[in-house]
């Protein structure tokens, strides 16, 4: 095999970076980042407005009233119509839906909680640390999870961590995420005493923080895991099998650089992909176990809002929401950009 | 005013109190040196205040004694309040949580300003309200009972599911727990690290009739449900014998309980079948059960009553809603039957059959709209004929009456259960379901 023909293979295998000069590069990539900002902004307010509108209206469409809840079965039917009337709760629906909508645009938020009197933005501030150090943790676990197993399967394709890794996700995939959370509460909080059963270390500093969100986290990402292996072994298998690997490796291109530079590259993009698909599973995962750990973190003030008909927040909490997907999906194709370069051309 | 573990009413902050004889006059005598948490002096024009801006206010758990009027002397530390006419209850409504004693003219605050950071009497100061959820209380150094509290502090933590409940308990990670789930109330006893505090309570579990419905407007109807469902079998089965079947709508835990007395119509088949076959529906019917989602206890009894009433000829749909839903619902009347429960708030008579037995009442007899004149004129009589056989008398003639109409059936009277690791010592639970803190204390 002649010198020049591993040099065009190598050539061909780098296509996608080849021809940008390194100018260009640098010049491309912040034009991809913000064409993909602009091109995600300008679905956010579409978004927004759909998200508001559509919970505003659909949590009134619910029966169940805030002020009976707040009185409880006991209270007159004096003192509920007076509680409405301070809530603003008996003003029509459109003036109602009006002066919430001027209000996110005026303070930012979406008014008082009826039940505690708190401001939304404070108690969502308050709360999303957690949930999020929850959604980062869970990610960051799941990738550690998903890629040394995939590659492994690969590289001894049809050998025992090969069927493992297939036979595996399909048992976990069956098990709900409740029961996983359970499992793991019994076996490493109740028997080991290694982590806290439930709750939210505070004071403790940040080792006992992340302590206390270890298992929580890895209860999403045992759940979030299996799909996303799959995909990454059959995209590694595919890639692994294409031309240009078998033209890389003629061409004594080291193994360990073809496996990381040129097969898991490949492959990462549709698990990139699958893995902002599966965003929302990640953030109602985390809402979920945050139940079973007891953890108050937005999942349970959703829930309890929700419960006790405290608009604002569930509104709040749902706007939230929908601005942390947006944005998620986002970084997702700015990644995907930095990634496959192929992309910034298209966008 | 207030109540020990047993239910039996207590001199609070009035050192004592006497009765005139003709049960118009009722005369307090405060205790020396009561102190707000902020060091103020609790003053007799205090009490004044709070029960004439109670009246006035018409909460959820309100004062209903007809007050004349009320008069103060700060020398002698005396509060005499005067009725328009007996009324045997008051000394028990006293006990409620409407009662308390706050500043007058909230110290010089605005009602509103004022309960943004409230004082008062009891032996814990709220010092810290996360909004993520806990709450904190330290001792209130001016707490009346001398070296009380014990503990210097306390932390309410809001935690949504009994699993994780259990198990933080269980790993020593919290104290002590409000509501051990009646499943667990054995493994929380059995356990040595835990212990289970238990009492009874003033709350009955029932079986609510809608009688707007036509079917549950006759009589024979309603006798037949009672008679087809073993409420022994259903107790047992759902509170796992933590309570008892009930019998009556007064709880034994409560004064002129008739729950000894007979009254119940028991479970029988064949007299079911027959009650039936004598109401306006020989062929049964078919009916929706509404219940609140959320308790599995009650879930089970709806299954119950459903296979129970089968047996009959009723077919029964039961429909779970969440409990914001759930409480619109009766609300506005739109239930055929639920399952809910019944409370009460003081060691009176007087509180649950007003509740649930007054038509003229907001809550029009519970939301069943039962009437009987005769109940009615009973509970009227009942207010005002002073503690004795007579009164007794009346009471167990309207549970009487209301174990033979059967407007609701009583199926069992709850216990409280609460759970503490074994190191807390001193807890004490009451029959309305809270929890007296200031004589625990934590083993080291």
């Amino acid at each position: 095999m002649s010198l020049s023909a591993g040099a065009a293979a190598s050539e061909a295998a780098q296509e996608p970076a080849r021809g940008a000069s390194p100018t260009r590069e640098s010049r491309a990539l912040p034009r991809a980042i913000g064409r993909a900002a602009l091109r995600v902004l300008s679905t956010v307010l579409p978004v927004m407005v759909g998200v508001v509108t559509a919970v505003f209206f659909l949590l009134r469409i619910v029966p169940g009233d805030p002020a009976s809840m707040i009185l409880g079965d006991r209270a007159t039917p004096q003192a509920v119509a007076e509680l409405r009337e301070r809530l603003g709760l008996d003003a029509p629906l459109w003036q109602q839906y009006t002066e919430f909508v001027m209000r996110i645009f005026t303070h930012g938020d979406t008014g008082d909680s009826l039940v505690t009197g708190v401001a939304t933005g404070d108690l969502i501030w308050s709360r999303a640390p957690v949930s999020l150090g929850i959604v980062a943790f869970a990610l960051a676990i799941a990738l550690l999870i998903t890629v040394p197993l995939a590659l492994a399967a690969v590289q001894r394709k049809d050998g025992w961590i090969d069927h493992a890794v297939r036979i595996l996700p399909s048992i976990s995939m069956g098990m709900p995420l409740f029961w996983i959370g359970l499992l793991l509460i019994i076996v490493f909080a109740v028997n080991l005493g290694w982590f806290p059963v439930g709750g939210v270390a505070s004071g403790g500093g940040p080792f006992e923080w992340i302590r206390s969100l270890f298992l929580p986290s890895l209860s999403v990402a045992l759940g979030m895991a299996p799909p996303l292996i799959r995909s990454l072994r059959a995209q590694l298998l595919e890639v692994t099998e294409a031309e240009f690997v078998t033209t890389l490796r003629a061409a004594r291109v080291s193994e360990r650089r073809i496996r990381f530079n040129h097969v898991l590259r490949g492959a990462a993009l549709p698990t990139l992909n699958l893995l902002s698909v599966n965003l929302a599973y990640l953030i109602g995962g985390t809402l979920v176990v945050e139940k079973v750990f007891g953890i108050n973190g937005l999942g349970t003030l959703l829930f309890q809002s929700i419960s006790s008909r405290d608009f604002p927040v569930v509104q709040g909490v749902a706007l939230y929401c929908a601005v942390l997907v947006v944005l998620v999906t986002l970084v997702a194709q700015v990644l995907s950009a930095l990634i496959d370069p192929r992309l910034r051309r298209v966008q | 005013m207030s109540f020990d573990e047993s239910g039996q009413i207590i001199d609070w902050l009035a050192e004592s109190h006497e009765i005139s004889d003709d049960g118009l006059v009722y005369s307090f005598t405060l205790r020396e040196g009561l102190k707000y948490s902020d060091g103020t002096d609790l003053q007799a024009a205090d009490v004044k205040f709070s029960l004439e801006r109670n009246i006035e206010k018409q909460g959820p758990i309100m004062l209903t004694a007809p007050i004349a009027s009320i008069e103060t002397d700060e020398e002698a530390r005396t509060v005499v309040i005067t009725l328009a006419e007996p009324y045997t209850p008051f000394l028990s409504e006293l006990t409620g949580f409407a009662a308390g004693v706050l500043p007058s003219d909230f110290g010089g605050k605005s009602e509103e300003e004022f309960f943004q950071s409230p004082i008062g009497t009891g032996p814990w100061v709220v010092s810290e309200w996360d909004p993520s959820g806990d709450l904190t209380f330290v001792k209130n150094e001016h707490y009346w009972q001398e070296g009380k509290p014990l503990l210097d502090s306390l932390v309410y933590t809001f935690i949504a599911d009994d699993n994780q409940l259990l198990q933080r308990l269980s790993a020593g990670q919290i104290d002590a727990i409000e509501t051990v789930p009646a499943a667990n109330a054995a493994e929380v006893d059995s356990n040595e690290a835990t212990t289970l505090i238990s009492g009874d309570s003033w709350a009955i579990e029932q079986i609510f009739f809608n009688t707007q419905k036509p079917e549950f407007a006759d009589v024979h109807v309603r006798r037949a449900i009672a008679h087809a469902l073993d409420l022994e079998g259903i107790t047992q089965a759902t509170t796992f014998g933590t309570a008892r079947a009930a019998t009556s709508l007064i709880p034994p835990s409560i004064a002129y309980s008739a729950a000894d007395a007979g009254f119940e119509l028991g479970y029988d088949v064949d007299a079911a079948k027959q009650e039936l076959a004598e109401s306006g529906y020989p062929d049964g019917f078919t009916a929706t059960l509404l219940i609140a989602s959320g308790n599995a206890s009650r879930a089970q009894i709806a299954q119950i009553v459903q296979e129970s009433l089968a047996q009959i000829g009723i077919t029964i749909e039961i429909e779970s809603i969440d409990l914001a839903a759930f409480r619109e619902r009766f609300r506005a009347f739109d239930y055929d039957f639920m399952l809910n429960s019944g409370q009460s708030d003081s060691p009176d008579p007087n509180g649950l059959v007003t509740f649930q037995a007054d038509p003229e009442g907001f809550s029009n007899s519970y939301w069943t709209h039962y009437t009987n004149d005769e109940v009615t004129a009973l509970m009227h009589e009942g207010r005002t004929t002073p503690d004795g056989p007579e009164r007794e008398q009346i009471y167990l003639d309207i549970q009487r009456i209301l174990a033979e109409e059967v407007p609701y059936i009583p199926v069992y009277y709850s216990s409280t259960l609460h759970g503490t690791t074994s190191k807390v010592h001193g807890l004490e639970g009451l029959p309305n379901a809270s929890i007296r803190f200031q004589d625990a204390w934590i083993e080291e």
